[in-house]
């Protein structure tokens, strides 16, 4: 195989597909029909040096200095806790306020951290699930059974989704769990991401703490969705997405929001993203913020990196 | 199923006859709509572990042989598809030089300096650890297809920026999510 020069240490244009068959991916040109469709610019990725629908200066990351990159956005599922009993408390709609929802996995030590009052039914027409009270003996008070910390609602969903009676919850049965205001079940890039962010023995299922954890953490996002899908259509559309993501503080041209809800959408011709897909996107956005802010010290919008830390940085990140 | 097939006398383009592929295609094709669907090639295609093939493998396999976006291959494109795996699985069985059926970190760093790539000891433990979907330090059949997948595709979106092939670039907060996005 060829070497490449020195300086550059990535394959260069030159070299032969790494990792691809003949023919494929990495020839330096791309093949004849694009079968590679994302890459042959479909996806609106810019030409080198001109970026995203007119320049963007100096105030990259939204109006406001404090709530630059979205970091008020929930979904920061290992991040600092967030104030005492914030679960319990009844969700504030649109206050995204200190108490970032979603830090599902903060300070452990705070027992009853998520044992607050489930405020009211929040999986409503049971989308996650039929919860099974009173599936402990006969008239056990189910509360008695619940672990400290653990919402005795969380509780009784887990045994339900925990099919097998494996004390763990599996990707399948997940995936049975979860589902969409249209009953579809959650795609399976969310579920794997919900898994791994929750799974912390990293045996890939979740304990019932963790399980705990995810509840909250789909809550919150449950009710997010809920309240910015404004015409009540079950789905978010490009327009709905773009206020939601502004209200969580990140300052995205409307282009790459298109970008995200074709890319991200069921139907590829409709651009509109359920629920999962929803949860999928803040994440991972939320991450990859993270990420490039570590990058950008200076806070300047712009980073200069090079392959590895690049690829370091994509791939560490990824959900 | 795939990964256990030989291919049958390589023909001068280095498929196996029409024949043999259009059986494999029907055979696959479970509900027969002349469309091979994501959950189809999955359950047809095995890394030889006994574990589910990674459902992200195949739908980033798929995306790239079908042209209509339907979600599936036809036969057509089956063909391509077909060969793409079997390039795979040799370059797989290449490196995973005791048929273990996973490959260790030191073969995958072999298996990518092969293609081109100059990577630090310290990178491959990265990547080893997300790529490894089993957890047991080493990648199977289809989580090495994956890991080069989106290798290929980060390089790719790269080297679109690094426009003086220096191995640097300078990129916007918003360039940055659209390169990570383009890649999921």
């Amino acid at each position: 195989m060829a070497t490449y020069p020195y300086g550059s240490n990535y394959p260069g244009s030159s070299g032969p597909a790494p990792g691809a068959p003949p023919g494929s991916y990495f020839s330096s040109q791309h093949q004849a029909g694009g079968q590679y469709g994302p890459h042959s610019g479909q996806y609106g990725g810019p030409p080198p040096g001109s970026p995203y629908g007119g320049p963007q200066p100096s105030a990259p990351y939204g109006t406001s200095a404090g709530g630059q990159y979205g970091n008020q956005a929930p979904g920061a599922p290992y991040g600092a806790p967030p104030p005492g009993g914030h679960f319990g408390a009844p969700a504030h709609g649109g206050q995204y306020g200190p108490s970032a929802p979603g830090a599902p996995y903060g300070s452990a030590s705070s027992a009853g951290y998520y044992g607050g009052p489930a405020p009211g039914g929040p999986y409503g027409g049971h989308p996650y699930g039929i919860p099974q009270q009173r599936q402990y003996g006969s008239g056990a008070s189910l509360a008695g059974d619940v672990p400290a910390g653990i919402d005795p609602e969380a509780f009784s969903w887990f045994q339900s989704v925990d099919a097998d009676r494996s004390g763990y919850i599996s990707l399948n049965e997940l995936k049975q769990a979860l589902v969409n205001s249209n009953w579809s079940t959650f795609n399976d890039d969310t579920c794997h991401m919900l898994l791994n962010m929750f799974d912390k023995s990293k045996m890939g299922k979740i304990d019932l703490y963790g399980f705990s954890a995810l509840w909250g953490f789909l809550k919150q996002w449950r009710n997010m969705f809920q309240q910015f899908d404004r015409d009540r259509s079950g789905t978010i559309n490009t327009q709905e997405l773009q206020q939601a993501l502004t209200q969580m503080g990140y300052n995205l041209s409307p282009q790459f929001v298109q970008f995200l809800t074709t890319r991200f959408a069921q139907k590829p011709a409709r651009s509109t993203i359920q629920l999962d897909s929803f949860i999928q996107v803040c994440t991972q956005l939320q991450t990859t913020t993270d990420a490039f802010k570590e990058k950008d010290t200076n806070r300047s919008g712009n980073v200069r990196i090079n392959y590895e830390d690049f690829l370091t940085l994509a791939i560490s990140r990824m959900l | 199923m795939a990964y256990h097939y030989r291919p049958q006398q390589p023909t001068n383009n280095g498929l196996p006859d029409q024949g043999f592929l259009w059986n494999v295609f029907q055979r696959v094709d479970r509900d027969r709509s002349g469309v091979i669907s994501e959950s189809e090639l999955q359950q047809a295609l095995s890394n030889g572990t006994w574990t589910p093939f990674n459902p992200k493998t195949v739908r980033s396999i798929i995306g790239m042989f079908d042209r209509n976006n339907r979600g599936g291959v036809d036969f057509n494109e089956f063909m391509g598809l077909w060969k793409y795996i079997i390039d795979w699985q040799n370059i797989f069985r290449t490196y995973d030089r005791d048929n273990s059926n996973f490959i260790d970190k030191n073969e995958l760093k072999q298996a990518l300096s092969g293609f081109g790539y100059r990577l630090s000891d310290q990178f491959y433990t990265i990547l080893l650890n997300k790529f490894d979907r089993q957890g047991r330090g080493q990648v199977a059949f289809d989580d090495f297809i994956q890991c080069c997948i989106v290798l290929q595709r980060l390089t790719d979106v790269f080297r679109r920026y690094d426009t003086d092939q220096d191995g640097w670039i300078q990129i916007s907060y918003e360039q940055y999510l659209n390169m990570v996005f383009t890649v999921l």
